[in-house]
């Protein structure tokens, strides 16, 4: 470790500039879904009539009209169809991880990517483009989703496109698939978010977890697993002389031969020799097609396969994971940006009271699983503390602090 | 919460956010740059560049001009010093100028499309808008 004479970086550059740099891109997800959920939703209200045939409301079908007790039960029955085909699905990409099918995997994810991107995208931009009347033709619009969906791609499926485009293009994915989560119904959703956090929980500690499994495949065997995994750019240690290697940090693809902890740079960073994972995986259904995710946050393994949205039958499954990298680096599973977005998204659909209380929970929630991950030194999952505390603040933001404001606000009290 | 492993690194003392990407640019006022793309360290050797600059030059002829654009984000050091790297250069300038004519082409058209409207285009005007050229095709239906 070079010991210049420079002065040392206080804590709060060193260690808030990580953390600053795995919360901004989380941010702006979330961020890009409430706007898109506030620009979409405002024209189509009754959202009942939206229900699309996804593997997540395969068992029941939200109507407007059930009681409570109806839609709860309809609502934890399509979580644990969706939560046994994710685990079906994970369990699946653990058997063909085991079997080296990695190039398998790659591909996957990266026709999966495309199918995000191309489709979804391409529907979300279409219901833009109708609903501000946006007087673009065909020809155009063909043409600047055909090169965002390649360059996408291209970016997710490379190790060696610039980083800030590779990220750029993980959070839209991100963004993209949240928002198609937002259009299940509300109690399915609500119960999905906390399903899925449990999941996770068990997933990634129990000895049998399916992402547990695949994590220390990975670590035995050094790999590193294909996912979409978003991760943050590794602070300082750059030295002119330094030894770090050039892409010692890389892992979004997994096509290196994994440099495990031989980097000599490593040790230059604070936490450089954590091995810490965390897999997420994801899994999104979307008409018989399910995805599967599971956030796990793993510090060296991306493993994404991420399923079809609408036409292609088959699953794909997205690992992602929050982790510390070989170089320090946070890594954060995709699966984590979409289950946060979602939350925040599904609040932004009652208003933004809930929105600003959910997005601080979500925070709150990732500080303290980034903590965790700093003691701990395993694979940790990133969802449940973010999760719980959501739904948590969501309710009661909705039940008892809005009647709060609003009677202040009415009697000109406060606000 | 505290780091309690190995003492804090003595680095170069970055401390912006974008540091990490302007490093390379701070080495730059000095001399020549050392790397070939944005990323600085983190980014591709010399040699591999060359490679990239060509691939993504010859793929962004498949109507692609956003690969030209981001080969151009890509190797911004390389154009900015111009004596440096003989070898990436021509590819990433050719990028830059097969851009900027793909986009003032298409931009003309979107704009010619946009305002002329009607009246210019007469009945293909509203064959050709997204959105009707969507509902006639069921475009929107999936999600």
């Amino acid at each position: 470790m070079d010991q210049n004479s420079r002065t040392r970086r206080t804590i709060l550059e060193s260690l808030g500039e990580e953390i600053i740099r795995i919360i901004t891109p989380v941010s702006i997800c979330m961020f890009l879904v409430v706007i898109l959920v506030s620009i979409l939703n405002t024209n189509n209200d009754s959202s009942s009539s939206q229900s699309i045939s996804t593997i997540a409301t395969i068992a029941y079908t939200e109507d407007s009209s059930d009681s409570t007790w109806d839609k709860l039960k309809g609502a934890l029955l399509n979580s644990l169809v969706f939560v046994a085909v994710v685990t079906a699905v994970t369990f699946f990409l653990v058997l063909l991880f085991y079997f080296r099918c990695t190039k398998f995997l790659k591909y996957y994810m990266g026709f999966s990517s495309f199918l995000v991107l191309a489709f979804t995208g391409g529907e979300i931009a279409l219901l833009l483009v109708q609903d501000l009347s946006f007087p673009v033709d065909c020809v155009t619009f063909l043409l600047v989703l055909y090169n965002f969906t390649v360059v996408g791609v291209l970016a997710v499926f490379m190790s060696k496109m610039a980083i800030f485009v590779t990220q750029g293009y993980l959070v839209v994915i991100g963004m993209l698939v949240a928002y198609w989560f937002t259009l299940l119904p509300e109690w399915t959703t609500w119960v999905l978010l906390v399903a899925m956090s449990l999941y996770d929980l068990a997933a990634v500690l129990l000895p049998g977890g399916p992402l547990r499994l695949l994590v220390e495949l990975a670590i035995s065997r050094d790999e590193d697993i294909p996912a979409l995994v978003y991760e943050a750019r590794p602070v300082n240690h750059h030295d002119s002389g330094g030894g770090l290697t050039q892409r010692s940090w890389r892992r979004s693809s997994g096509d290196e031969s994994a440099n495990s902890g031989s980097n000599v740079g490593s040790a230059h960073l604070p936490s450089g020799s954590c091995e810490n994972r965390a897999y997420v995986e994801e899994v999104g259904a979307a008409g018989g097609d399910s995805a599967l995710s599971a956030p796990l946050i793993e510090r060296r393994i991306d493993v994404q396969m991420h399923l079809a949205e609408d036409v292609v039958p088959g699953e794909n499954l997205a690992l992602e994971g929050i982790g510390l990298g070989s170089s320090g680096a946070i890594k954060l599973g995709l699966g984590d940006f979409i289950f946060y977005s979602v939350l925040v998204g599904r609040a932004a659909m009652y208003d933004f009271m809930t929105v600003y209380a959910c997005y601080l929970a979500i925070i709150a929630g990732l500080g303290i699983t980034l903590m965790l991950l700093a003691v701990y030194q395993k694979a940790l999952p990133a969802l449940p503390v973010s999760v719980m505390l959501g739904v948590l603040f969501y309710l009661l933001t909705r039940l008892l602090l809005e009647a709060f404001v609003v009677e202040c606000s009415i009697n000109l009290l406060m606000f | 919460m505290e780091r309690s492993e190995e003492a804090l690194p003595d680095s170069a003392g970055l401390v912006l956010p974008s540091s990490t990407i302007t490093a390379n640019s701070s080495a730059n006022s000095r001399g020549p740059p050392q790397w070939p793309t944005i990323d600085g360290p983190l980014g591709l050797s010399e040699e591999d560049s060359i490679e990239y600059a060509r691939r993504f030059f010859k793929f962004g002829f498949l109507f692609l001009p956003w690969l030209w654009a981001l080969n151009c984000f890509y190797f911004w050091p390389v154009l900015r010093h111009s004596p440096s790297f003989p070898h990436i250069r021509p590819y990433v300038v050719r990028s830059a100028i097969g851009f900027t004519v793909f986009t003032a082409l298409l931009g003309s058209w979107a704009l010619t499309f946009a305002i002329g409207g009607e009246r210019l285009f007469s009945h293909v005007w509203d064959e050709l808008l997204m959105y009707n050229f969507a509902d006639k095709y069921g475009l929107t239906g999936w999600i």
